[in-house]
């Protein structure tokens, strides 16, 4: 059937040639659509592309981006989703990292798992190794919920070698700190919920292992991380401390420590803490040289929910412009991880419009560091840690929302066999999906692009899961060109460290004299 | 797009149809506009204070079967407030206290709860749950 239908296509094409007059066939030989706009689009790419030159500098500085869960769908529906908020053509809009030079594909599952959580994910990009689901900074020998091996199988991260050799490094999330991607940086723990010790087993507690809030504040390696930027304050402060933004709450630690007075006593008058935008907008970086900056108890806002926040937080680009100016004090240069933390949580949710507006966010985070770095000498590279199960699906016509309901190319609804409308996002599972036999519930535009919308899914759930096809590592600067093909997750680690030559350079410290 | 055609028209019509139920004799106010900024409520929620609102959104899962109050989240939420931390609950909670038993729907479904808005920092005697923003006498309808 497949072979009839391309043969009748075939003499369909011919016999339109064989109607063209013998002067005309010779144009056609020629490009004809030499001046077709996608044509032309294409061929001012190829040029760009011929021009491009391999970068072989070292990196003096290495950014790692995040998006956690910005899988390729969620990336196309963010570029589309972004174009549209600003009237633009949203399908053939470029997101700041789209317009990198290289980009290739991770493979993400983890050493146990098909379907990988963002602890092992992250571990493979700040360590190089792939570990099971649930722990961070340990091999993938280690046992879940295992304080013996939580002491005995570590792994050295890129942020703690380059601490041994004088660099500054951060991190910067919009999730809790003490989260599995930024956690993976400077945490070695045996359950990424162990965010504070009142999530721990007594057994580890007694066992002398810490939390993950306390491993950043006692951070061994260097000076510690000179910038730590998120949320989690409850994690960082006793269950006696009243919450400053949040009446009535306290905090979670159950050891009685207040890290973050533990913070400033450590680093004395280059230290600071903050907890809302004011205190964040009044750091000055030539005078501190330590911040920490928790400015949630738990997560910090989704974006779009932000601008009613109690206290006023910083947004990822604000946070990702003070990070760079504080760590690029140091001329031995910087490792910075900025996160998108909540790209993932509007998934979960099954709410797709969050999701859009948290990885629009990143956008404007990638941007900031397009603006302030020297490409020259600064290798940045924007991943997601896995993905979601946010699908595209359809026939919607061009510049139809991409949250709305599908609408074709004749301007009509695409209908269901149901006879209702579908939307062209929308997740394989989560909230979203309904139980006992109910009927799909009719959708309007109105609806479906509200931002409390929350995505129809075929199976339900209380939370969406993530999604375990490749997802894309896009980098620009020093050594990029060596992100090319399907690669190893864990294969980031790698090109950082090349371009970097930080293990080397902490090998070579290690064995001198 | 020049007028309607059959299929929109089908559908605004279906659209239509469920959403005519009495809870829309009742002005309706989403729970991310009750408030300004922190816990500041909005002109919109003050100028509603004590008046016969809908509000829709999701029934977090009830405390206990015959309790006659539940929790409405602007996104559903699987776990239960009583139950969980506090800490992982977002501050724009709406406590509706129902003024007669209904049965209990999951927490993903949508429904428009109807009541009286009552607005001010309230602790529950009972369970000793703090609310800012309640529907009292309220009842709900699926949306």
């Amino acid at each position: 059937m497949i072979a009839r239908v391309r043969i009748s296509r075939l003499v369909a094409t011919t016999c339109l040639v064989c109607t063209a007059a013998g002067s005309a066939l010779a144009q056609d030989a020629r490009l004809v659509q030499g001046d077709d706009p996608y044509f032309k689009q294409a061929q001012g790419q190829l040029q760009q592309v011929l021009t491009q030159q391999n970068n072989t500098n070292r990196a003096k500085n290495v950014i790692l981006v995040v998006g956690d869960g910005l899988g390729f769908s969620t990336v196309t529906a963010a570029r589309i989703f972004e174009g549209q908020q600003r009237g633009v053509d949203g399908e053939s809009n470029v997101l700041s990292w789209e317009a990198f030079p290289h980009l290739a594909a991770a493979k993400t599952y983890s050493a146990d798992a098909q379907i990988t959580d963002s602890a092992p994910s992250a571990v493979a990009m700040t360590a190089g190794v792939k570990t099971i689901n649930d722990v961070m900074g340990l091999d993938h020998t280690a046992k879940l919920d295992s304080c013996e091996d939580q002491k005995s199988k570590t792994v050295t991260t890129l942020w703690e070698m380059a601490e041994t050799i004088g660099m500054s490094t951060g991190a910067v999330t919009t999730a809790t700190i003490t989260h599995a991607t930024p956690g993976a940086t400077y945490a070695h723990i045996a359950n990424r919920d162990w965010e504070s010790d009142a999530a721990m087993t007594p057994e580890a507690i007694a066992q002398g292992c810490a939390d993950i809030a306390r491993q950043l504040v006692e951070m061994k390696f260097g000076d510690g991380l000179e910038v730590a930027l998120g949320g989690g304050r409850a994690n960082f402060l006793p269950t006696t401390a009243a919450d400053p933004e949040d009446e009535g709450k306290k905090g979670k630690r159950k050891d009685g420590k207040d890290l973050t007075q533990a913070w400033l006593s450590r680093y004395g008058n280059s230290g600071a803490f903050v907890w809302n935008k004011e205190q964040f907008d009044k750091l000055d970086p030539d005078n501190v040289d330590h911040v920490l900056g928790l400015f949630e108890m738990s997560h910090m806002e989704y974006d779009y929910d932000r601008p009613k926040d109690k206290a006023g937080e910083p947004s990822l680009a604000e946070m990702t412009d003070k990070a760079i100016d504080m760590l690029s004090k140091n001329p031995e240069g910087y490792v910075l991880l900025v996160e998108g933390g909540r790209v993932d949580h509007g998934s979960h949710a099954g709410n797709a419009y969050r999701t859009m507006t948290d990885a629009v966010a990143l956008n404007e985070a990638v941007k900031t560091i397009m603006r302030k770095v020297d490409l020259n000498e600064t290798l940045v590279v924007v991943t997601g840690d896995h993905s979601h199960t946010l699908t595209i699906a359809g026939y919607a016509k061009r510049g139809n929302p991409i949250l709305g309901v599908s609408v074709g190319v004749d301007n009509e609804p695409i209908l269901g066999m149901d006879g209702k409308p579908y939307t062209t996002v929308s997740f394989a599972n989560g909230p979203g999906g309904q139980k006992g036999g109910q009927e799909r519930r009719m959708l309007t535009m109105e609806e479906a692009t509200d931002p409390d919308f929350i995505q129809q899914t075929l199976v339900p759930m209380q939370s969406e899961t993530h999604g375990g096809e490749d997802l894309g590592i896009y980098a620009i600067g020093p050594w990029s060109h060596l992100f090319q093909g399907t690669v190893e997750e864990n294969y980031t680690f790698h090109v950082m460290d090349f371009a970097s030559k930080i293990s080397e350079r902490a090998s070579q410290r290690a064995d001198a004299p | 797009m020049a007028g309607l055609t059959r299929r929109w028209t089908a559908l605004v019509m279906a659209a239509g149809c469920c959403l005519a139920r009495p809870g829309l004799a009742a002005e309706r106010i989403r729970i991310r506009d009750l408030y300004a900024r922190g816990a500041e409520f909005s002109p919109q929620a003050l100028a509603l204070a004590d008046k016969t609102v809908t509000v829709p959104g999701f029934m977090a899962p009830p405390l206990k079967p015959d309790a006659s109050f539940f929790v409405l989240t602007k996104l559903p939420m699987a776990v239960c407030p009583f139950c969980d931390s506090e800490l992982n609950w977002p501050n724009d909670i709406v406590l509706v206290r129902l003024a007669g038993q209904q049965d209990w729907v999951d927490f993903n479904q949508p429904i428009l709860v109807t009541g009286t808005l009552s607005l001010g920092t309230e602790i529950d005697e009972e369970t000793g749950f703090v609310s800012r923003v309640r529907l009292v006498d309220a009842s709900y309808e699926l949306a």
